[in-house]
C-alpha cells in the first residue's frame, strides 16, 4: 500500500498481502489470514524493483547457509525474529542409476529430508512462526496430516509459542512423538486432515489461536518458495524442464511457481522458460488430478480418502484454485498413482540411490515411470524429482506392510 | 429470467456474503434461517437451487436433503442442491452426499467456488457483473 514504506532497512522487502482470488490487497503489517472478501489464500508482494537495484544476485550464494540467504525476499523484517534451525540448502542430487534405467541423461532429486525435523515442513513453518513471532501472535494452532506438526512444534518452541496440533489418529508415530518432545499440544483426531482442520478451526475461532492451516496465513508458501530460487540458483539460472511434485496442500508447487514469477521479475533467470509442473497425487486420494483432468477450475472433496502417503491425503486443499492454475499454466499435468507403485519406488530408490525416502517423495518417481512411458518427458530433459521428507518417519507404516 | 436460488443458512453473516455475492451476478436469493423454514419456502416458491447449511438450529441439512428428494413438488426431487458445513467432522461430505446433495463444500467458503458452482448449475445471461 502507498502509505507504507516497502523497506525498513532493507532486510525484507516485503510490501502487501495480495488475494489470490480478487485482488484485494491488504496491510502486512497486520495479522491476516486469507481474503476475508472472498475467502481465497493471500499471496505476499515484494518491491522488486527495489530488490533487483540493491540486491546483488550472485552474492547471496556466499551468504550463511540457510533459507534465509534470500531474507530481502522473506517477509520477516528484523533478523532478531527469525527462529533459524537450519533449514533449507538441501542437496540437489543425480540419480545417475535410476535415470540410465530409465534412459534419462538428466535426473535430479531435491533431497528435502536433509531439513530440521526432517522435511519441507521445516521451511514453512520457519516463515509462519518467524513472522507470528514478529506480529505478536502467542498461541498456533494447526492441523497436520504428519510432518507439519513436527515442524511447528519445533519452531513454535524456539520461539517461545504455544502450539496446540491436530493429526488423524493413524498419524505416523515419528510426527506425534516429535511434536510432543518439542513440547508441544497435540489432539489426535479421528478422521482425516481434514476433520482435524474442521475441529482446529473452530477451536482457533472459539478461543483466539492463530490458525496456522495451510493456506489459511500468507507465510508458510513464502518458507517453501525458496526451493525455487534454490533450484534456479543451483541450475545456474536456468530453470529446469520438468517438477514432479507431490501434492496434498499444494504449498510447495504454489510457492516455487511464485518464486520463479519473481525471479522473471527481478530479471534473475538466464531464460524465462519456466518448467511444466507435475502435481502427484495417491489413487487414494486424487482431487487434483480429478478436477485438473475434468477441466474444472476447484477441487470436489475427495470422499474416503486412503493412501499409506499420509501427507497426500488431503481430501481438498484451500489453494486448490492455485494449484489449478499453477498446473495449467506451466503446461503441467497432474497424475495419480498407487500405494503399490509408490512402496516399489521407495525400494528402486534405497536400493539404486541409496536413498530412503518418504513415500510422498517416492510416488514423483511413481510418477516419473509413467510420464516415460507415455513419452510425456524427453531423454534429455532436466527432470527434478521431490522428495519431501525422510523415510525414517514412515517406520511403523513400513513395519504394517513388510 | 432470473434464477432463484434458496439460500438456507442460520449464520447472518454469511447468509449475507452470499446474498452480495450472488446477487451481484444476477441472481435472485432467498433466505430461510432454519430448516423448517426452508423446506416449506422450497415447496412453495420458485426455486432453482438450493444452497444448504448442514449445522441447523432445527432439523440438520441431512435431514433437509432427503425430505426434498422425497417431496411431491416433482422439481425438488432433481433440484440442485450444495451442501455447506462449518466443520468438516468425519463423514460429513459422505453423509450430505448420501441424503441427496449434489456437491459439498465446507466454510471458509471460497467465493470464486461459489460462483463457479452456482454457475455450473444455472448458467446467467451475464447481466449484471
Amino acid at each position: 500500500m502507498a502509505n507504507e514504506p516497502a523497506i525498513i532497512d532493507g532486510f525484507s522487502f516485503l510490501s502487501e498481502l495480495e488475494c489470490s482470488g480478487c485482488g484485494e490487497e491488504y496491510s502486512s503489517r497486520e495479522i491476516h489470514t486469507f481474503c476475508p472478501a472472498c475467502q481465497s489464500p493471500l499471496l505476499a508482494n515484494y518491491d522488486l524493483d527495489a530488490v533487483s537495484s540493491q540486491v546483488d544476485r550472485d552474492a547471496i550464494r556466499h551468504r550463511q547457509i540457510g533459507m534465509w540467504r534470500w531474507h530481502e525476499l522473506l517477509p520477516v523484517r528484523e533478523p532478531r525474529n527469525i527462529m533459524f534451525l537450519g533449514e533449507g540448502d538441501t542437496a540437489l542430487l543425480s540419480l545417475p542409476n535410476i535415470g540410465t534405467a530409465l534412459g534419462l541423461s538428466n535426473l535430479l532429486m531435491k533431497d528435502e529430508s536433509k531439513n530440521p525435523t526432517g522435511s519441507f515442513k521445516a521451511r514453512g513453518l520457519a516463515a509462519a512462526i518467524s513472522k507470528a513471532k514478529e506480529l505478536g501472535i502467542e498461541r498456533v494452532i494447526i492441523p497436520t496430516a504428519g510432518n507439519a506438526g513436527g515442524a511447528t512444534a519445533a519452531y513454535a518452541a524456539r520461539a517461545k509459542i504455544h502450539a496446540l496440533i491436530y493429526m488423524p489418529k493413524d498419524t505416523p508415530r515419528a510426527n506425534v512423538q516429535e511434536s510432543r518432545m518439542a513440547g508441544a499440544e497435540v489432539i489426535l483426531v479421528e478422521g482425516l486432515i481434514s476433520d482435524a482442520a474442521g475441529m482446529a478451526g473452530e477451536k482457533a475461532r472459539a478461543e483466539g489461536w492463530f490458525d496456522l492451516s495451510t493456506f489459511k496465513e500468507p507465510y508458510r508458501v513464502e518458507g517453501k518458495k525458496v526451493m525455487g530460487y534454490e533450484l534456479a540458483e543451483a541450475l545456474d539460472w536456468i530453470l529446469p524442464d520438468v517438477i514432479i511434485y507431490p501434492t496434498g496442500g499444494g504449498t510447495g508447487l504454489v510457492g516455487m511457481w511464485k518464486a520463479f514469477a519473481e525471479l522473471e521479475a527481478l530479471g534473475w533467470l538466464k531464460n524465462p522458460k519456466r518448467p511444466r509442473m507435475v502435481a502427484v497425487q495417491a489413487d487414494g486420494c486424487a482431487p487434483v488430478v480429478r478436477a485438473f483432468r475434468a477441466g474444472a477450475s476447484f477441487c470436489d472433496f475427495w470422499i474416503n480418502a486412503h493412501t499409506l502417503a499420509s501427507g497426500l491425503r488431503v481430501p481438498k486443499s484451500f489453494a486448490d484454485a492455485l494449484i489449478l492454475e499453477n498446473l495449467r499454466d506451466s503446461n503441467g499435468i497432474a497424475l495419480a498413482v498407487s500405494d503399490a507403485a509408490i512402496l516399489e519406488a521407495q525400494r528402486e530408490l534405497g536400493r539404486m540411490e541409496g536413498i530412503f525416502a518418504a513415500p510422498e517423495g517416492a510416488a514423483t518417481l511413481a510418477a516419473l515411470k509413467v510420464l516415460v512411458h507415455q513419452r510425456w518427458v524427453q531423454p534429455e530433459e532436466r527432470i527434478v524429482l521431490f522428495n519431501t521428507g525422510s523415510g525414517l518417519k514412515y517406520l511403523d507404516q513400513l513395519d504394517l506392510l513388510v | 429470467m432470473a434464477k432463484h436460488v434458496l439460500c438456507v443458512e442460520d449464520n447472518p453473516d454469511n447468509l449475507l456474503l452470499v446474498k452480495r455475492v450472488l446477487e451481484a451476478r444476477g441472481y435472485v436469493v432467498l433466505e430461510a434461517k432454519n430448516g423448517s423454514e426452508g423446506l416449506s419456502m422450497a415447496e412453495s416458491q420458485k426455486v432453482d437451487l438450493i444452497l444448504l447449511d448442514i449445522n441447523l438450529p432445527d432439523i440438520d441439512g441431512y435431514e433437509v436433503a432427503r425430505r426434498l428428494r422425497a417431496s411431491a413438488k416433482h422439481k425438488l426431487v432433481y433440484i440442485p442442491i450444495i451442501a455447506i458445513t462449518a466443520n468438516a467432522l468425519r463423514g460429513d461430505a459422505e453423509r450430505a452426499l448420501e441424503a441427496g446433495c449434489d456437491v459439498y463444500m465446507s466454510k471458509p467458503i471460497s467465493i470464486r467456488e461459489l460462483w463457479a458452482r452456482v454457475e455450473a448449475f444455472l448458467p446467467t445471461s451475464r447481466i449484471g457483473r
